[in-house]
Order: C-alpha cells, then sequence, then structure tokens
C-alpha cells in the first residue's frame, strides 16, 4: 500500500474481506451485476487482506500449509503475490499413496486429509467403513465436510475436503450469475423462483458431479423434487467411478490382473459395464424426454457441448425446435476433448433449445466460485477469487496488468474446507483491461486447455513411455 | 531468435526448398520455414514397387561401400549440414546440447561398415539379403530371399540418430525409404540426407530415400500416402502418438510396424546396501542408468525396486541410496548428463505434493530443476510414475521378487539387474510378465544399441518382404501321379 491509511479505513477495508470472505453474494445483494462492477484497485486491496486474514487464521490449523509455509519462510502476507508460493499445487489431493484406497484403510486416509483441511477429523470413527462411499458418507455425516472425490485418468482418486457451505457458496453464484443480465437488477425471478434443473447425469453422490446435484436442488428447484431432472434416479458411486478409472488403466497396460481393487468392488464390473453401454442412449433420451415434457417451461440445463449438439441436430431433424422457454439458460463445455465440433454448433442447440444464449462457466472441485462466459464470450472471475497467473516454468506470478499467458492459479477467499489457493493444470490467458462488456473484473480467454495436453501433443515423437502417450490411449479406450 | 532456419524436404536425389510455409512456433517454439507438404506430397512415394529393382540390381557390397563412404562425411566438425542441424536442434531437442552433440559425434561409428554386418547378421543374416537361402521340409525343398519394400517411417524425436538408423535399415534392406520427422527434431536427418545426395543423387540408396517434415495427422497430406498403391508398410515410433494418425489407413496391402513406447526400471536384490560401500556401488549404477542422456531415452531407468525390506531399517538404507544416487548423478559429466533443459512443471508439482505430505515419501532435490530422487516409504511406486523424467528417479521398497514382478508389463523395455548373478532369475520371470531386454545394473545406456530385436518387435525382420521360391525335389511326386490315397494337403 502506497500511503498509510487511517485506522477507519483500515477497519472499512477488514468489514469488506470479512464480507467477501464469509457472505459475497449477500453483500452484493445477490446482483451479479454489482459483484462484477468493483473498483479493481480497491477490488485488490481487499483481496491482499483477505488473504493475509486466512493465512492467519489457517497457518496453524493446517499443517499442510504451514509445512509449506516455514519452507518457504513466509511469515505474513503483504502484497498479494507474496502468498503465490503459497499456493498448493491440485496434485497435493491425491498425493496419498495408491495403497490407502486399494486397501481401504480409511483410518489413514483420514488422517492424510485431516493434514489439508482446518475442519477437526480426528474423532471421526471410520473403522467400519468398507468402502469409498462409505467413507466419504460418514466425513459428510459427522462434520461440516462433504469430501468432493474425482477421478482421474491415471486411475487415480482426487479427494478434496469440501464442506457443505463450501457447496452452497458455489452453487448460489452459479444461480445469480447464469440466471441474470449484466446491468440488470435482479428480480424474484432470478432469486429465488423455482426453476427446472436438468443435468443428464446422477442424483447425489461423492463425486463432485454427483454431489453438486443435491445441492443445486435446494438453490435451483427451492428443493422440489420435481423440478430436478437427472438421467439416472440414483447417486453416482464413488468406488463405481474409481473401478472405471482403474480399469481404463488396467487396459492400457495390458494386464487386467493389475486391476489391484478390493474384491467387493471387483464383483461391481457387470454393473459397471452396463452402466457404461448404456450411459451415451440414455442421456440422449433423457434429453429428448426432459424437451417434450419440460415444452415451453424455463430451465436450466447443464451439460456437455458435444452432447448437447448431438441431442439437437437429431431432434431438429424431426423438427423440434424452440423447446425451451427463451430466458432458459443452457450450459455446455467442456467434455469435447478429442471430438471436433462443427462450427454451427453452438446455433444448433440454440435452435433446438430456444435459449437465447449458450453459456459455459470455468471452475473446478477446489473452487467455490465459477467464473462465467459474459456476451464478449470472455470467462469473467468475480473479486473474491483472486487471479493469480504463473509462469509456465519458473511459477512466478506474472503481473496483474494487460494480458497474460500462464498457468491458472486461484486463491478464493470463501474457501471453508481448506486454504483456498490452488495450482491448476490450465494453461489461461487472463487480461486485466477493460472488457467491452461493461464488467470491471478480470476476464479469461475461452481457449482454456490443459499443459499436458498442450504439451507433447504438437507432433512430437518419442520412443519413451510418456504420461501423453498413456493419457492418449485411456481417452481412445474410453471411446472405443 | 533473429533467424529463421529453412529445413529443405530431400526427395530422391533433390534437396526442395519451395513453395515455403511456416512451422512450428507455438508456445515460444523454434518457427521453421519448410516446403508446403500438400505441394510436394505427390512427389514423395514410389509410384511402383518394381521401380525398387535398381537397388536389387546392388550387391550388399556396393550399398555398404555407400554407407561406409556416408560415415566418412557425417564429421560434425567438417559437415557444416550437421554443424547447422545441430544448432537448431538445440531448440527443438528435449536435451541440451553437450548431450545432443554425443550424439551427433556417434554417426560415424554408426555407418561402419562391420558394425552393420554384424547387427545384420544377428537380425536377417546376410544370405537372404544377397541371395535365395535353400531349405528343406521332408521331400520339397524352397528358398526364401528378403525384397525390399516400400514403408513410411514415423521417426522419434528423443535421439537425433533414430533417423539415420532408419536410413541404414532402408538401405540394407533394399527398401524405398520415406521418412517422415518429428517436430522435436527436424533437423538431423534432412542434414544427413542432404550429405548422402552430395556424395551421389543418382545412386540408388539416395534415389530411394525422402525425407520431409509435415504435421503429424494433417489429412490431406497423409492420405495421399498412406495407401497401398504407395506404400507397403508404415513403421510407427511413439506409440500412441503417431500410431493415432495412423489407424484410419490400414488396410490389407498396408502394414503396421508400431513401434511402442516403452519405459524402463531397475531392480536390486536383497542385501546389497550392506555398507556403504555397497550403497556407493549401486547408487553409481543407478544415477547411469536413470540420467545418461538426461532421461529422455526409453531405455533410462524410472524406477528402480529393492528387494530388501520393507521394515524402518530397510527404509533407511533406502534413504542413505538415495542420497548417493541424487550425489552420483549430479556428477556426471556434462557430455552424458547436464541439468534437464526445462525440469516439467507437472512432475515438480507432484514432488512438491509428496515433499509437504511427508510420511509417504523422502524426496531427495528436485526443488531447482536439477533431477530428484523420491524415496516411497511404501512398497509401492509414485501414483505419478508415468511422468518420471528429467532426471527423476522412484525408488521403492519391496519384500519379494514377486512384488518386483507384478510391476513388470508389455511396455517395460529394459531391466537393470543386481547383483549380475541374480540376471538369470530375473530374466526368465521378468520376460513372462512381459520385461524386453535385461542388462547388469548401470548398462541401461551402454550396450550393443538398437540392433537386435528392439523390443521384441524386429522391425529390421518385418521391413523386409519374406518371398519364397520353391522346386519340387527329384524325389517328390506330383499331384497328378499319387494314388488316390495317397493324396493329402498338408497345410
Amino acid at each position: 500500500m502506497d500511503r498509510p491509511r487511517a485506522q477507519g479505513e483500515d477497519q472499512a477495508l477488514e468489514r469488506l474481506a470479512r464480507a467477501w470472505m464469509e457472505d459475497p453474494w449477500g453483500h452484493f445483494g445477490h446482483s451479479a451485476t454489482r459483484a462484477h462492477s468493483v473498483d479493481p484497485a480497491e477490488a485488490e486491496a481487499v483481496q491482499t487482506l483477505g488473504v493475509a486474514l486466512r493465512f492467519a487464521e489457517r497457518r496453524d490449523r493446517i499443517p499442510v500449509l504451514a509445512r509449506l509455509a516455514d519452507a518457504q519462510g513466509i511469515r505474513r502476507i503483504d502484497r498479494l503475490d507474496d502468498a503465490a508460493p503459497l499456493l498448493f499445487q491440485h496434485t497435493v489431493y491425491k498425493s496419498y499413496p495408491f495403497s490407502l484406497l486399494a486397501r481401504g484403510r480409511f483410518a489413514e486416509l483420514t488422517r492424510w486429509l485431516d493434514r489439508l483441511t482446518p475442519v477437526d477429523l480426528s474423532a471421526v470413527a471410520v473403522a467400519d467403513c468398507a468402502t469409498i462411499d462409505d467413507w466419504l458418507g460418514r466425513l459428510a455425516a459427522s462434520t461440516p465436510l462433504d469430501p468432493a472425490a474425482s477421478s482421474g485418468s491415471t486411475g487415480t482418486l482426487s479427494l478434496f475436503p469440501k464442506t457443505k457451505e463450501d457447496y452452497r457458496i458455489a452453487v448460489r453464484g452459479l444461480r445469480v450469475q447464469a440466471l441474470q443480465t449484466f446491468g440488470r437488477e435482479p428480480g424474484p425471478g432470478e432469486l429465488s423462483a423455482k426453476v427446472h434443473f436438468l443435468v443428464p447425469l446422477f442424483r447425489g453422490g461423492h463425486l463432485s458431479i454427483g454431489a453438486f446435484t443435491r445441492y443445486n436442488l435446494e438453490e435451483f428447484c427451492g428443493g422440489d423434487e420435481a423440478y430436478l431432472h437427472t438421467a439416472f434416479p440414483g447417486p453416482v458411486s464413488a468406488d463405481l467411478m474409481w473401478l472405471a478409472a482403474r480399469l481404463r488403466a488396467a487396459e492400457a497396460r495390458g494386464d487386467l490382473a493389475k486391476l489391484d481393487v478390493p474384491e467387493a468392488l471387483r464383483a461391481r464390473l457387470p454393473e459397471l459395464r452396463a452402466l457404461q453401454e448404456d450411459m451415451p442412449r440414455a442421456q440422449r433420451a433423457f434429453v429428448r424426454q426432459a424437451a417434450e415434457r419440460l415444452r415451453g417451461e424455463r430451465v436450466v440445463a447443464m451439460g456437455t457441448t458435444a452432447m448437447f449438439h448431438e441431442v439437437a441436430r437429431a431432434a431438429l431433424a424431426e423438427g423440434l425446435e424452440r423447446v425451451f422457454d427463451p430466458d432458459s439458460v443452457v450450459m455446455g463445455g467442456g467434455g469435447a476433448k478429442g471430438v471436433e465440433l462443427p462450427a454451427d454448433a453452438e446455433e444448433v442447440i440454440l435452435r433446438f433449445t430456444g435459449a437465447r444464449r449458450l453459456t459455459s462457466a470455468y471452475g473446478m472441485t477446489e473452487l467455490n466460485t465459477f467464473s462465467l462466459l459474459c456476451e464478449e464470450g470472455r470467462y469473467h472471475f468475480p473479486p473474491w477469487l483472486v487471479v493469480f497467473l504463473l509462469d509456465r516454468d519458473s511459477g512466478r506470478p506474472l503481473p496483474r496488468r494487460g494480458e497474460q499467458t500462464g498457468r491458472g492459479a486461484f486463491f478464493d477467499l470463501t474457501n471453508r474446507g481448506t486454504w483456498g489457493g490452488i495450482v491448476t493444470g490450465d494453461r489461461l490467458t487472463v487480461s486485466w483491461e477493460p472488457c467491452p462488456c461493461g464488467r470491471t473484473t478480470p476476464h479469461a480467454a475461452r481457449d482454456i486447455r490443459r499443459f499436458s495436453e498442450l504439451e507433447g501433443g504438437d507432433d512430437k515423437i518419442t520412443c519413451a513411455a510418456s504420461p501423453q502417450a498413456q493419457a492418449e490411449a485411456l481417452d481412445f479406450l474410453s471411446r472405443l | 531468435m533473429a533467424e529463421t532456419p529453412i529445413l529443405p524436404a530431400v526427395i530422391r536425389g533433390e534437396a526442395v526448398a519451395e513453395p515455403l510455409i511456416p512451422f512450428g512456433g507455438r508456445g515460444g517454439e523454434l518457427t521453421f520455414l519448410a516446403p508446403d507438404p500438400r505441394a510436394i506430397a505427390d512427389r514423395l512415394p514410389l509410384s511402383s514397387p518394381r521401380l525398387l529393382a535398381d537397388l536389387h540390381a546392388l550387391r550388399l557390397d556396393e550399398i555398404l561401400d555407400f554407407l561406409e563412404e556416408a560415415g566418412k562425411r557425417l564429421h560434425l566438425d567438417r559437415n557444416p549440414y550437421l554443424a547447422e542441424a545441430l544448432e537448431w536442434s538445440v531448440h527443438t531437442a528435449p536435451t541440451t546440447r553437450p548431450i545432443l552433440e554425443g550424439f551427433y559425434r556417434t554417426l560415424p561409428a554408426m555407418f561402419q561398415r562391420e558394425r552393420i554386418l554384424t547387427w545384420i547378421e544377428h537380425t536377417l543374416g546376410r544370405e537372404p539379403l544377397e541371395g535365395w537361402v535353400a531349405h528343406r521340409i521332408g521331400p520339397y525343398s524352397f528358398e526364401v530371399r528378403a525384397y525390399g519394400s516400400r514403408a513410411v517411417h514415423i521417426v522419434a524425436g528423443n535421439g537425433p540418430t533414430l533417423g539415420a538408423l532408419t536410413i541404414l535399415r532402408g538401405a540394407v534392406t533394399r527398401s524405398d525409404t520415406l521418412i517422415k520427422v518429428p517436430s522435436n527434431d527436424p533437423f538431423t536427418t534432412v542434414a544427413i540426407a542432404r550429405t548422402l545426395l552430395e556424395i551421389d543423387p543418382r545412386h540408388p540408396v539416395v534415389r530411394h530415400l525422402a525425407v520431409a517434415y509435415w504435421k503429424g495427422g494433417d489429412q490431406a497430406v497423409e492420405e495421399r500416402l498412406y495407401r497401398p498403391a504407395c506404400l507397403d508398410k508404415i513403421c510407427a515410433w511413439g506409440g500412441f502418438a503417431s500410431v493415432k494418425h495412423v489407424t484410419r489407413y490400414l488396410r490389407p496391402g498396408l502394414e503396421l510396424i508400431a513401434l511402442d513406447p516403452k519405459y524402463s526400471v531397475g531392480v536390486v536384490g536383497p542385501g546389497c546396501l550392506a555398507d556403504d560401500d555397497a550403497i556407493a556401488e549401486v547408487a553409481r549404477r543407478i544415477a547411469c542408468d536413470v540420467a545418461v542422456g538426461n532421461q529422455v531415452g526409453c531405455a533410462n531407468s524410472r524406477k528402480v525396486y529393492v528387494v530388501d525390506g520393507v521394515d524402518e531399517a530397510a527404509l533407511a538404507r533406502l534413504v542413505r541410496l538415495g542420497h548417493a544416487v541424487y550425489r552420483e548423478m549430479l556428477a556426471l559429466p556434462e557430455t552424458l548428463s547436464t541439468r534437464p533443459k526445462r525440469y516439467d512443471p507437472e512432475l515438480a508439482a507432484h514432488l512438491e505434493a509428496c515433499r509437504l505430505l511427508d510420511g509417504y515419501y523422502t524426496v531427495i532435490g528436485g526443488e531447482a530443476g536439477e533431477g530428484a530422487v523420491v524415496v516411497s516409504h511404501s512398497p509401492e511406486a509414485v501414483d505419478f510414475a508415468d511422468l518420471l523424467a528429467d532426471r527423476t528417479v522412484n525408488l521403492i521398497p519391496v519384500e519379494r521378487l514377486e512384488d518386483f514382478l507384478a510391476e513388470v508389463d508389455q511396455s517395460t523395455q529394459t531391466i537393470g539387474v543386481w547383483p549380475p548373478a541374480w540376471l538369470e532369475e530375473v530374466s526368465h520371470w521378468g520376460a513372462l510378465a512381459g520385461g524386453q531386454r535385461f542388462v547388469e545394473l548401470g548398462w541401461h545406456l551402454q550396450g550393443p544399441g538398437l540392433v537386435g530385436p528392439q523390443d521384441g518387435i524386429e522391425p529390421v525382420r518385418r521391413l523386409v518382404r519374406w518371398i519364397v521360391r520353391e522346386r519340387p525335389s527329384p524325389e517328390a511326386r506330383p499331384l497328378w501321379a499319387l494314388d488316390p490315397d495317397e493324396l493329402k494337403l498338408l497345410a
């Protein structure tokens, strides 16, 4: 800070920082317009203080953070960039030895997770947990956590200490930003009316894709099950999805004997095979049925652009057009790796659904804050989501000005279940220049890709087995 | 960089440098200019296999004469093409200049007559290349001869001499060789081809060599080339990275030789870490297997299993070994190993996570991008083992040989064994598990080279077309002279 602040100013700043940490959407009156209209200089001052406060309160409660801070010799945070070396690599959340999961050593896994969260897990009894679902369910039932599992391409399961409150903040932000129009104050239709929520996945479970649905049911449907539409009636099983990932990894290695999962889980192979076989058909059928049942209704639909496109093309061929209310929201994106979408994919989806705009959110399990596409096709980061763009090689923070390309890293001031700072595997191009859409917040270009996908992908051939080769083989197998 | 390098295509005795278009340049990578592949695609393949007649009119000795002459001209200090290629390759290669230069300096030896003859002997044998080789089964006699084929080679770029090896294989098998150079090493093979062209642009070996760059997967180019009318074989290094573009073109008449990507490991037997001297011995060997050439090759060790128990004392020995390996690795001379060109940030992130969640792993080094040793505390490899590179090795304690064998599979190429007396047992069980090459620990990177069966794939044997010629022997009776009860057709 360039000049000393008066005590009153300091107190006002701290009140703001606390508000952004505790209930940012409430603080901005649940208005996407107001949240995205803060003065950038003020935002940075609040962010800096917010990160410093979080560091002070969590340093001694999260052992891994203390260890990292000690190793870096960092005692306090005066500038945002001071926090860059303290952001956790995303790999931290899968850093447990594989055997803990394979042998069902849940007490040890709990101790591992306990070192990553300020929530005290020491009193949770897990001795009788037989499956991953049991264990995650036990943690959710007896602590503020609702831990989120997500399965990776190499057969690992990432375990993230998200709290129930974290989920609620996340889905609130999704609703606020997806349903409102920038420049217009929200009315009850945007803020609280029940809307139909469509997601071609599962109803609950501890994998984050399923868990989100439980919270979206509260946020979008007012808890009314009749407003929640999922392709599958039951929850997603973390065990089953882990089995799927293990299976792909074992197949790529050419030896199914190396599956290395508990016997009881292996017995669920037929269930998994049936699900995998049925999935594409079930998802298409689901969107078609929803289109007929919810004709003219306002819906919020979330899925991948590729899936929506496939359904839309088939439906249009049969004359199904503009099936939902024009104020509906269709959120696509992701999942199209290796699938080339035609240039008119978006137009096809809009013609079928009748929605005015296809949007997309950039977010991840490790963050509570989704960043949505603006009218100019840029992902805008709400002000309490601090953006660090790191140099691809050195990991040092790039300046927060102009336009920069690097590794995306974030500190989410609202995170409860963990430290809040995360370094992703994503390459982003972020601009701190004003966006023509009118929002004052920094914004990223649409083309966000994993570094692991970019590197080696460009026609570099090697005789040494590489993760790229491995991942692509897996990707290929999963499409068979 | 002020200058943009030009990469000509070398097509059947002619260097072609137009029309040039730019390639590369993504993410700060080197941009280079090369002929538009769509403009030259139709000139790359050999239109008829019958045009291989000129190569087949040469005796093997004449081909070797030519290669020997080429070897004399492939000295880095005297060959301006190579000198220039090395300068540019520093920007594209995964390794550093001293290591690249070391590879370049091995080129003359690769072209030595005796060496080539020896590896021919160990793959095909010289006779079927020279003429018909007679055999006999029962009353029937037959002859076999190796004829050349038309092949495209999608070569790997992590070692700059793989293009040279491909040229040699093509020449001695009297094949028509089209080389698609990779973006991580576009320059070296073109420089070698230009050197050959200067010897004699009309020599059949030169007339049957085409080297060009196009982006792998460029359908406009590949669908014109990858057809049975143009090619008999596709030899793809690097597994999925190259094979994914190729599979769509496979059909009867077009064969795939897939040189799958591999990784290599070490295994150390019980009681081998008994004292400081023993640890130093093992560490020196592991350091070479891991770090020579900066661990960009498939033969480089990435994991070493130590079958010496999993208790605390065993772990303490393993950590001492880890420190010794780290020291030895950093002490290697720079012609063998250097600080990696760029340490993979993804791998660095995993190491960081291991360091923070201590108790599961001991991480030695790796904070300055120099390389690292990760010691597992439990009998399992790190789950990012696929990423291990840039002089990073995982040491894993296990209880029994069986625990190690469970980790061997078809992608395991070299297995370095210590002590030497254990080689017999480990190679047998390791082969059954999928391993392909067994050496003494410390010798992963030093040996006869890629001259044997190469991961069991036998690319040289598969590059030729094996032709059979049969003549009845005097005692064989024709079908028309047999009694009805003597009639039988044996498959």
